[in-house]
């Protein structure tokens, strides 16, 4: 019979995961896993594709913490089916830099196994999140307003 | 207690989704639907929010239309959970004035009621999806891509 991950244990993962403490979600992750989080490296470092617990745990640790401490990661909305979750949070961070605040919306999909996670894809509202981390917006208004000349509903 | 939606259903609202077909769509969507796509709305003007049916059928017919043509979704992953569904994928689109391909990741949560849509929320990569309408590269002076060779390796 194909396994399927209980409430209880993606819960347990939850909130676990939103402490960003890496002992309390090292039991959590499988060695084989496979993490990928979109987004421009170049501008969010931390972005890309990962393997490996040991990789995911000083992601964890010590690389998104280099750019953003998260303080804050509530879920909307959780669906899980079979092996697979999908979740949508609010994530809240201040940058690292200067601790100016930071937040937005992150979706997790994931693939559980033996209650592990064996792989997750978060997607980013990546543009809202490279602003904030730079602090500036990525396109002057003029130029933003130039576009809209063409692209206007 | 909420009543779990059949995934017959979500099946057949992704299908007429997918496909762009909005007469097979319209009876999914209830009148006082919320419709949510993430993303700048000054530079992609579909993202943000729109509520009523009337106005989410205008968004998909026509406003999506002039940035994207002939766009299909193509998930990877379909999840459904109680009245709760997500799909995960990409919206693979053409922008004929430029000639060019657009293809984005996509997650999608939605809400069903009595077999209809009445909340559909979208997260998009909506800094790759930026750079694809517009058709050009994103630079920040001073940063990685303003050339500078400071490109940071993961």
């Amino acid at each position: 019979m194909s396994y399927s991950v209980s409430r209880a244990v993606v819960d347990a993962f939850y909130k676990a995961y939103a402490t960003r403490d890496a002992d309390k979600v090292a039991p959590f992750i499988h060695d084989d896993i496979e993490w990928t989080i979109s987004g421009p490296v170049d501008f969010l470092p931390f972005c890309g594709t990962h393997r490996g617990k040991e990789n995911i745990l000083d992601l964890i640790r010590h690389r998104v913490p280099s750019v953003l401490k998260t303080y804050s990661f509530v879920p909307e909305t959780v669906v899980v089916d079979g092996d697979q979750v999908a979740m949508l949070s609010r994530q809240s961070a201040r940058r690292t830099a200067d601790g100016r605040p930071i937040s937005y919306r992150v979706a997790n999909v994931m693939r559980f196994r033996d209650d592990k996670v064996i792989e997750n894809f978060s997607l980013i509202d990546s543009y809202d999140a490279v602003e904030q981390v730079l602090g500036q917006q990525l396109m002057s208004p003029a130029k933003r307003s130039a576009n809209g000349e063409f692209v206007a509903v | 207690m909420t009543r779990p939606v059949a995934r017959s259903v979500v099946e057949a609202f992704y299908k007429a989704l997918a496909a762009s077909d909005f007469a097979a769509l319209a009876p999914f969507l209830d009148d006082n639907v919320t419709w949510t796509i993430s993303g700048p709305v000054d530079v992609l003007p579909f993202c943000g929010q729109r509520h009523g049916k009337d106005l989410v059928l205008k968004l998909l017919d026509r406003d999506i239309a002039v940035f994207l043509e002939k766009r299909r979704l193509v998930p990877s992953v379909t999840l459904i959970d109680g009245n709760r569904a997500a799909v995960f994928g990409k919206l693979v689109a053409s922008r004929g004035d430029i000639n060019r391909t657009i293809s984005y990741r996509i997650c999608q949560f939605v809400k069903f009621e009595n077999e209809k849509v009445v909340n559909y929320m979208s997260l998009i990569d909506s800094f790759d999806a930026v750079e694809q309408v517009l058709g050009q590269q994103i630079t920040v002076p001073g940063s990685a891509r303003a050339g500078d060779g400071e490109l940071v390796a993961i």
